[in-house]
């Protein structure tokens, strides 16, 4: 593939009177690691509303392996390549650790309804390629203790890191991970900077990482776009976007913490 | 467990057979009672597909049952007296597979305009929904209008009811269970993660919705040649709350749960004829102290927070 892995091109969209995202041109490439930040309120979440579908741009395009998502479903994007975590974690409650990933490994397996009522060879084959997937994943994620345990009674921790297997439950090309070191403490923390890093190799895929842990983000992004009131104020290196008068001006009381 | 399911399949349609044959030396109101309960069992484990597991909280099931049983009984009517005797059961089968199929494109015709509607919303819609399928029976010459449908040959018995009952638990429950399944409660857990997992919540809805409403349509034929009567006050949103009752209380996406709601809420009545008119608010009572005291469904057991099937 030629170009860019995802291209927004002049991206904004408004609810009522509030821009939430304006005009933000920025793309990432087939196996980067960028990182997204900005203060609270900024629009990170909302931009990977806009890439997953959740929303519609108001105004601009967004492309996906060149081509435009205008008008697809959060489920369409999801079959051709991005997958993401919710900042606000959005496990299905209900449901086993094991049945989580099971519902995302799905997407990619060729057995449905049909197989399900008639419970043949086919099925039995299906089901149990799905498990080995599944396993497959949540032991990666030193997660296979947990298998039939409620996805909601996990630590908070593993419920974070259970949120990323199960995106790349998906096999996407592209990962959108929103604050995944919400809540953690620093030895988690460093971690998941580690098991970030892992994926990116292991998977071969482009990572989006909001986060507001300096740390994390200054440690393993290649590059980092800054948002402020939904307008990108910088673009660039690590050191380069920590030292724009912008950024430091945008972060005011958080000026200290990027210094470090 | 694959193999398990189907056993579980022929076991139960061959018992249902044997019963049949061994009809003669049961008593005939308990032999009816049963049938009444093997209806309702269908009705709530496809209720149960809707609400429970895929949480689209419908209360028109009602109006698919009157679909089916409308189209099954007036199948039969008109073409009773075409074949001779030995067609009969064809006619049946062809007739509830009718009825059942009507009912599908009813609930399609439902589901798709509802969408995007959510608990309470889609819960007025489906409810306003039945009650415009019962006003049209009510009102079509054809199906006898006010009066109903009368002179419905006598074709339903155990065999026929509790084989459809095994076909539609068998049905939802290995559409649950099945990597396929986990999708309709991925989408009544977290719409918004299961359409980023890949899953087409929308697709699953109205799935949920025609599979449903077809044995919904089902038990409706069986009813109808059960009753050999049908009136379009049978089909009011009671019905459906009757049938709602049932899976709430069986604990909305449990089978096993629903099915013992489904026997004993139509057994208790019965037993209670006397107390026929405060039925009502005894499901009103219990439902109230159900949510407080054990939201989980009574007829629940093992781990609360687990979803078995
Ligand atoms: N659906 C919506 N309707 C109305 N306003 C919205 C909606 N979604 C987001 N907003 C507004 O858009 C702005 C950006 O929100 P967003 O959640 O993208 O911020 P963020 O950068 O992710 O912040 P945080 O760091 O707190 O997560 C906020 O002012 C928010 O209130
Ligand atoms: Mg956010």
């Amino acid at each position: 593939m030629i170009g860019p892995l995802l291209q927004l091109q002049c991206v904004t969209i408004r609810f009522g009177g509030l821009t939430a995202v304006s005009e933000v041109d920025f793309q990432i490439g087939g196996r980067e690691l960028v990182g997204l930040i900005g203060p609270n309120g900024a629009g990170k979440t909302t931009v990977f509303n806009l890439v997953t579908g959740v929303y519609q741009p108001t105004s601009g395009a967004i492309l996906f392996a060149g081509q435009p998502t205008a008008n697809l479903k959060s489920n369409q994007l999801a079959r051709l390549g991005i997958a993401r975590t919710f900042q606000n974690i959005r496990l299905f409650a209900s449901m086993s650790v094991f049945d989580n990933v099971r519902v995302a490994v799905q997407l990619h397996s060729p057995h449905g309804i049909r197989d399900a009522l008639w419970r043949g060879r086919g099925f039995r084959e299906g089901e149990r390629a799905v498990e080995t997937q599944v396993m497959e994943l949540l032991e990666i994620f030193n997660l296979g203790r947990f298998r039939a345990a409620n996805a909601k009674s996990l630590p908070y921790g593993d419920q974070r890191r259970l949120e990323i297997v199960r995106a790349l439950a998906t096999r996407p090309k592209l990962l959108l991970l929103d604050e995944p070191a919400a809540g953690m403490n620093t030895t988690e923390k460093v971690a998941l900077t580690q098991l970030i890093r892992f994926i990116k190799d292991k998977f071969q895929i482009a990572v989006l990482l909001v986060e507001h842990d300096m740390q994390v983000v200054m440690g393993i992004c290649e590059r980092i776009a800054v948002l402020d009131y939904g307008i990108k104020i910088a673009e660039g290196s690590p050191a380069k976007v920590r030292a724009d008068p912008r950024v430091i001006e945008a972060y005011l009381g958080d000026e200290l913490k990027i210094q470090n | 467990m694959d193999n398990a399911a189907k056993r579980f399949l022929f076991a139960a349609v061959a018992l249902a057979v044997i019963v049949s044959l061994c009809s003669s030396y049961f008593n005939r109101y308990y032999l009816g009672v049963a049938i009444d309960v093997g209806i309702n069992v269908i009705l709530a484990v496809s209720l149960n597909l809707i609400n429970g597991h895929t949480g689209q909280f419908s209360l028109g099931h009602a109006g698919f049952m009157a679909v089916g049983g409308y189209t099954t009984a007036k199948f039969a009517l008109l073409l009773q007296g075409q074949l001779p005797p030995w067609a009969q059961p064809l006619i049946f089968v062809a007739g509830l597979l009718l009825g059942g199929s009507m009912a599908a494109v009813a609930g399609l015709a439902v589901g798709v305009p509802t969408l995007r509607l959510k608990g309470d919303y889609l819960a007025i819609v489906t409810l306003g929904f039945g009650e415009i399928i019962r006003v049209i029976f009510q009102t079509t010459e054809a199906f006898g209008a006010a009066t109903g449908l009368t002179g419905i040959p006598h074709w339903t018995n155990f065999a026929w009811t509790w084989s459809c009952a095994a076909l539609t638990v068998f049905v939802v429950a290995c559409l649950v269970n099945s990597t396929y399944g986990r999708g309709f409660i991925a989408v009544h857990d977290d719409e918004v993660a299961a359409g980023a997992m890949g899953i087409n919540p929308v697709r699953y809805k109205i799935t949920a919705f025609v599979i449903g409403a077809f044995f919904a349509g089902v038990a409706g034929g069986l009813y109808a040649h059960h009753k050999q009567f049908l009136s379009p006050g049978g089909f009011d949103f009671l019905k459906s709350i009757d049938i709602v009752v049932m899976v709430i209380l069986g604990g909305m996406g449990r089978t096993v749960g629903v099915i013992i709601a489904a026997v004993l809420l139509t057994i208790l009545p019965e037993a209670l004829r006397g107390f026929a008119g405060y039925r009502m608010i005894l499901y009103s009572l219990l439902i109230i102290i159900l949510m407080l005291t054990r939201p989980q469904g009574l007829f629940t057991f093992g781990r609360a927070a687990q979803r078995k099937v």
